[in-house]
């Protein structure tokens, strides 16, 4: 094996640390993937594609200088979700995006990944205020948002698909 | 600010008119040109805009998740890209693949053969591989040439990706050290190479 490896910056929050997702946390991401549970993140999909998302999810930092980081438990390191900046082709701006596995739902897991990678991308990614895509029937990722002091700006769309899009606050201003 | 990644990580390899190095964000837009075109029928494409970096993404990432992954191709003279060969394992593939592609307009020069003669020699010299195969459309038959031409044969009872390949088997490390195939692979390449030779037929990879 050669020594790459991208120097993906590492979070540590109260319950969880925010990593550089790796081959052994794919499983909990196709099931994510392979369910109803991501028909608001461009699911469901076959294993093979949910698989193009995953590696491309760290090529993304390579191409963009930022992206998603993976969600694990602080204790264990159990893949719990996903967090962070994406631009991929289509975006008009990078958004905060996270998503939860199911046996991660409803501890409150995606709002304090979010609170951390939002701030880590103010004070060292340049990015600050930014939006957050929204499917307009997903309801727990508009309540998250408003949670997390963001508003909506405007309707607007991704791949086609229509979307609310949420501002977040500056930090400077929380 | 976003960070900065060097891609310095991925090994550089050499050869008589190549140089191959890691998939670079200035090299995206060959690659897109690539597989947003029929040229990619025979690798899931032709692919949409957003597919396509995707895809890109993901070369990148295989580097990290595997260590290895698809260099991309450059003219040693000029540092134009001219296509892609590397080790190539998603998820839920049988076995670790050696794979390449060629950008349109750029093939019948033997860049693939010296391309991909050259990754295997480093995967099975450096990486420690025992064996390789090669996952190929049975319509595709430029790459089942040089499959051949790189002494590759198929192998009926390797497992298949989906069903829809033919899997060619490469020689293995020992049969291929100092044979009579590496050198006719190295004569071929060198005649490609020596600007006199002039290739009669149609082009193949």
């Amino acid at each position: 094996m050669t020594g790459f490896a991208l120097p993906i910056p590492v979070i540590e929050t109260e319950r969880l640390i925010l990593r550089a997702p790796r081959e052994s946390d794919f499983p909990a991401h196709a099931a994510l993937m392979a369910s109803d549970r991501s028909r608001f993140i461009g699911g469901p999909q076959e294993p093979a594609f949910a698989w193009r998302g995953f590696s491309a999810s760290l090529g993304h930092w390579a191409l963009r200088g930022y992206g998603m980081w993976l969600v694990a438990d602080k204790a264990d390191d159990t893949p719990l979700g996903r967090v962070g900046f994406i631009n991929a082709y289509g975006w008009d701006e990078p958004e905060l995006g996270w998503h939860v596995y199911a046996a991660a739902e409803g501890k409150g897991v995606a709002y304090e990944a979010a609170l951390a990678a939002r701030a880590y991308g103010a004070a060292h990614l340049g990015l600050d205020g930014v939006i957050s895509y929204i499917d307009p029937a997903n309801a727990r990722s508009q309540a998250l948002a408003a949670r997390l002091g963001a508003e909506v700006e405007r309707d607007g769309e991704v791949m086609g698909h229509p979307c609310q899009v949420w501002r977040h606050p500056k930090q400077g201003t929380l | 600010m976003p960070l900065s990644f060097a891609p310095s990580a991925i090994p550089v390899i050499e050869t008589r008119r190549l140089i191959l190095r890691g998939p670079e964000p200035q090299d995206y837009p060959t690659f897109k040109a690539t597989f947003t075109s029929y040229r990619a029928r025979f690798m899931g494409g032709p692919l949409n805009a957003y597919e396509s970096w995707m895809l890109y993404a993901a070369e990148i990432g295989h580097w990290q998740i595997r260590g290895y992954g698809m260099w991309m191709i450059h003219d040693r003279d000029t540092d134009e890209t001219l296509g892609m060969a590397g080790g190539w394992k998603p998820a839920m593939w049988p076995e670790a693949e050696i794979a390449w592609v060629i950008w349109p307009g750029k093939e019948g020069r033997g860049i693939a053969l010296e391309a991909a003669h050259a990754v295997r020699g480093y995967l099975y010299g450096a990486l420690g591989w025992d064996t390789a195969v090669s996952y190929i459309d049975p319509k595709n038959l430029d790459s089942i040439r040089l499959a051949e031409r790189l002494g590759a044969v198929k192998d009926a009872a390797a497992t298949p990706v989906d069903g829809n390949d033919v899997v060619y088997r490469h020689p293995a490390p020992a049969a291929l050290a100092d044979s009579q195939l590496a050198h006719g692979i190295e004569m071929e390449i060198g005649h490609y190479a020596d600007p006199l030779f002039k290739p009669k037929g149609w082009p193949i990879d």
